[in-house]
C-alpha cells in the first residue's frame, strides 16, 4: 500500500527540511566546489579549454559534473538515517505494524534522492552568478532532474545495501571513502577522458556518473544529449532498487 | 477465548537458549504480567510474539493468527509500548500519530487520535515537537499511539521504567483504564513487584528463559510465598517452640507459615501468652515468591543504574 512508503518518505522529507544544518550544506558544499575548484582553471588559456573541455568556462564544463557527484555524496544520507533509525529504535515500532522492510528502504532512498536534488536549483543560480550561461528549456530541465533522481536513487540505494545489517556510526563514513573518490574521479564529470589510462577509462565507461555528467553536459552545454544515456540511468537506478529491495526484505532487521 | 497462545516458543542465539520452550495463554481481556531478573527472556518473548524477530522453534497465536503463518494479521491487530520511549523528536505529536496510523492502515485516524489525545489529556501539545515532551506526556503519546489501530493485544515492555511515583500510579490507572475502555488483552514485563500485584490478573514467572511459575498472585503467593509470624519474646532464647521452619534469633522467633491468621492462636499457645511482647505479621507479598523462585535478592536484580541511565540516554536523545 502507497500510504505506508508515503508516510515514511513524508518523515523523511520534513526531516530534512525542518534542519538547518542540512541546508548550510545543501547550499554550501556545492557552491565550494564550483568557486573553489571551478576557478582552479580559471588561468588557463581559452584555447586550451575549448580543445579538451569544448567550452571556454571550466565552471560550465564541471556544472552537470558537479550536480551528478553531489548525487553520489548524499547517498551517504540514506545509510545514515537507517543506522540513526535502528540505533534509537525507531525501526523496531516500524517493523511491529504490517509495514514491508522494503517500504523502509524505498523511503530512505526517496529521502537521499529528495536531498539531492534540492541542491539542483541552488547550484543553477550558483553558476549564473559565476557567469554560466546555460540551455535552460521546460525539456532540458525536465531531464535533469530526472536524470539525476536516477543517480541519486542508484546511489542512495547502493549506500543502503552497504549498511542494511550493521548498526555502527562508523560505517556509513567508511563506505563513503571506498565508494566516493573511486567514482568521482573514475568519471568524466571533472576532466575529459582524453588523459585517462587505459583502465580507468574502462571504469569510467560503466560508470553512472560519467553518464549523467555527458548527458547532461550534451543538454545544457552543446544541445546535442546523447538519449540513451538516460536509459542506462533509468536501468542503473532500477537494477539498485530492486537489488536493494529484495536484500532487505532478507537481511534488515530492527537493532 | 484466548487472546495470546504461546506453544513450546523458542528463541536460540547461537547456542544461547534466550527463551526455552515457553507455553501460556492469555485470556482476552486480561492484564498478564511477565516477571523475571534481568536477562530472563521477557524481552526476547516480546520480540517474537510482535514479529519482530522469529522463533527458532515452536509458535504462537496471537487475537487467532499465528505468528508464523500470518505475521501480517498478527501485525495488524496488536500495540506495542517499548521499555525506552521511541518517538520521532523531530516531529510534532500529531504527525508521530499520523505515521503511525498510516503504517498500521487506520483510515478514520484523524477522528480516533484526536479522541486518543483528549482521552489522555494532552490534546494541547498535538502541535508540539516531541523533543519537548516530558517523560509521562511521552509515555501517554506511546501509549495513543498503540491504541489507535484498536489493538485487541497491546504488548508493554516496563511500561513505568523512569517514572516518578506519581507519573507511575497515573500509568497504572491508565493501563487499568485502557484494558477496561477499550477492551484490550495486555501482556507487560516489569521489575516491580507491586506492579505485578496490583495490576496483572495472572503473572507469569520467568527464569533463565523457562517459566517457571504461572498463576494469579494470589495463587503464586500462597503457592511460592509464606506469611511470616514474627514474635519478640520476653525471656529466654531457649523456647521450643515445636514448629518446623521457626528460627530463634535475638529474643525474637520467626516462624514461616502459609496463612498467618489460622495459624496464629496456635503459635501463641505453643510459646505461652506470658512470654509474648509482641507480635508482628508479614503477609506474603510477590517479593518472596521472586526471592523463593529466582534465588535472587529483588534489590540486586531491580535497579541497575548503567542499565538504566544508558536506556534513558537512548530514549531522549
Ligand atoms: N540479539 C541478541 N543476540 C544475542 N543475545 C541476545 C540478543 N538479544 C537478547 N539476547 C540475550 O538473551 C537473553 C534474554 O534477553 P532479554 O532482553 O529477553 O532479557 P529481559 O528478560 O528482557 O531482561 P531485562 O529485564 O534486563 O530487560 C539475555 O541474556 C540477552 O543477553
Ligand atoms: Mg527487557
Amino acid at each position: 500500500m502507497m500510504d505506508r512508503l508515503y508516510a515514511l518518505y513524508m518523515r523523511e522529507a520534513k526531516r530534512i527540511f525542518r534542519s538547518v544544518y542540512m541546508w548550510i550544506m545543501l547550499i554550501s558544499q556545492p557552491i565550494m566546489w564550483l568557486v573553489f575548484f571551478g576557478s582552479s582553471f580559471s588561468g588557463v588559456p581559452s584555447q586550451v579549454l575549448t580543445s579538451f573541455f569544448h567550452t571556454t568556462n571550466y565552471i560550465a564544463f564541471i556544472l552537470p559534473g558537479e550536480l551528478s557527484i553531489s548525487m553520489l555524496f548524499v547517498g551517504m544520507f540514506s545509510s545514515m538515517s537507517l543506522i540513526q533509525d535502528k540505533r534509537f529504535g525507531y525501526l523496531k515500532r516500524v517493523l511491529i505494524t504490517p509495514t514491508p522492510k522494503y517500504d523502509v528502504f524505498l523511503a530512505k532512498t526517496l529521502g537521499g534522492m529528495t536531498r539531492g536534488l534540492l541542491q539542483v536549483p541552488i547550484l543553477l543560480v550558483a553558476s549564473y552568478f559565476l557567469g554560466v550561461r546555460l540551455d535552460l528549456t521546460p525539456l532540458s530541465l525536465g531531464v535533469l532532474f530526472l536524470s539525476l533522481a536516477f543517480v541519486g536513487i542508484g546511489f542512495s540505494s547502493l549506500y543502503s545495501m552497504f549498511t542494511l545489517k550493521t548498526a555502527d556510526w562508523q560505517a556509513p563514513g567508511v563506505i563513503s571513502n571506498l565508494i566516493n573518490l573511486p567514482l568521482m574521479f573514475s568519471s568524466t564529470a571533472l576532466f575529459p577522458k582524453a588523459f585517462f589510462p587505459g583502465w580507468l577509462r574502462a571504469i569510467s565507461d560503466v560508470n553512472p556518473l560519467t553518464y549523467a555528467a555527458e548527458l547532461n553536459r550534451g543538454m545544457l552545454l552543446y544541445n546535442d544529449p546523447s538519449w540513451n544515456y538516460l536509459g542506462y540511468l533509468a536501468m542503473f537506478a532500477l537494477v539498485m532498487v530492486l537489488l536493494g529491495s529484495i536484500l532487505t526484505n532478507k537481511y534488515l532487521n530492527a537493532e | 477465548m484466548y487472546s495470546i497462545e504461546t506453544e513450546n516458543l523458542t528463541k536460540k542465539y547461537g547456542d544461547f537458549v534466550a527463551v526455552d520452550h515457553i507455553s501460556f495463554k492469555v485470556e482476552k481481556g486480561e492484564i498478564f504480567g511477565l516477571l523475571g531478573p534481568n536477562g530472563a527472556g521477557k524481552t526476547t518473548t516480546i520480540k517474537m510474539l510482535t514479529g519482530l524477530t522469529p522463533p527458532t522453534e515452536g509458535d504462537a497465536v496471537i487475537a487467532g493468527y499465528s505468528i508464523r503463518k500470518n505475521p501480517i494479521e498478527v501485525k495488524s491487530r496488536i500495540g506495542w509500548i517499548s521499555s525506552e520511549v521511541i518517538l520521532d523528536d523531530d516531529l510534532t505529536a500529531w504527525e508521530n500519530l499520523e505515521i503511525q496510523a498510516r503504517l498500521t492502515g487506520v483510515r478514520n485516524w484523524k477522528e480516533r487520535a484526536t479522541s486518543l489525545l483528549k482521552y489522555f489529556g494532552i490534546l494541547d501539545f498535538a502541535n508540539r515537537k516531541t523533543g519537548k515532551f516530558s517523560t509521562g506526556m511521552r509515555k501517554k503519546l506511546e501509549v495513543s499511539m498503540a491504541l489507535l489501530n484498536s489493538p485487541e493485544v497491546i504488548f508493554m515492555d516496563e511500561p513505568t521504567i523512569g517514572l516518578d511515583v506519581n507519573t507511575r500510579a497515573t500509568m497504572w490507572n491508565l493501563i487499568r483504564e485502557i484494558n477496561r475502555d477499550y477492551q484490550v488483552t495486555i501482556l507487560l514485563t516489569t521489575h516491580y513487584m507491586e506492579e505485578a500485584d496490583s495490576l496483572c490478573s495472572r503473572i507469569g514467572i520467568i527464569n533463565k528463559g523457562k517459566i517457571i511459575a504461572l498463576g494469579t498472585p494470589e495463587e503464586l503467593k500462597s503457592r511460592y510465598g509464606g506469611d511470616i509470624i514474627e514474635i519478640e519474646l520476653k525471656n529466654g532464647t531457649n523456647v521450643n517452640v515445636g514448629f518446623e521452619n521457626a528460627v530463634v534469633t535475638n529474643g525474637k522467633v520467626r516462624i514461616k507459615v502459609s496463612n498467618a491468621e489460622t495459624m496464629l492462636m496456635d503459635v501463641i499457645r505453643a510459646i505461652g501468652n506470658d512470654n509474648i511482647k509482641g507480635i508482628k505479621i508479614n503477609k506474603s507479598s510477590l517479593d518472596t515468591v521472586f526471592i523463593n523462585l529466582t534465588g535472587g535478592t529483588i534489590e540486586e536484580q531491580d535497579f541497575d543504574a548503567r542499565r538504566f541511565y544508558a536506556m534513558i540516554r537512548r530514549a531522549r536523545r
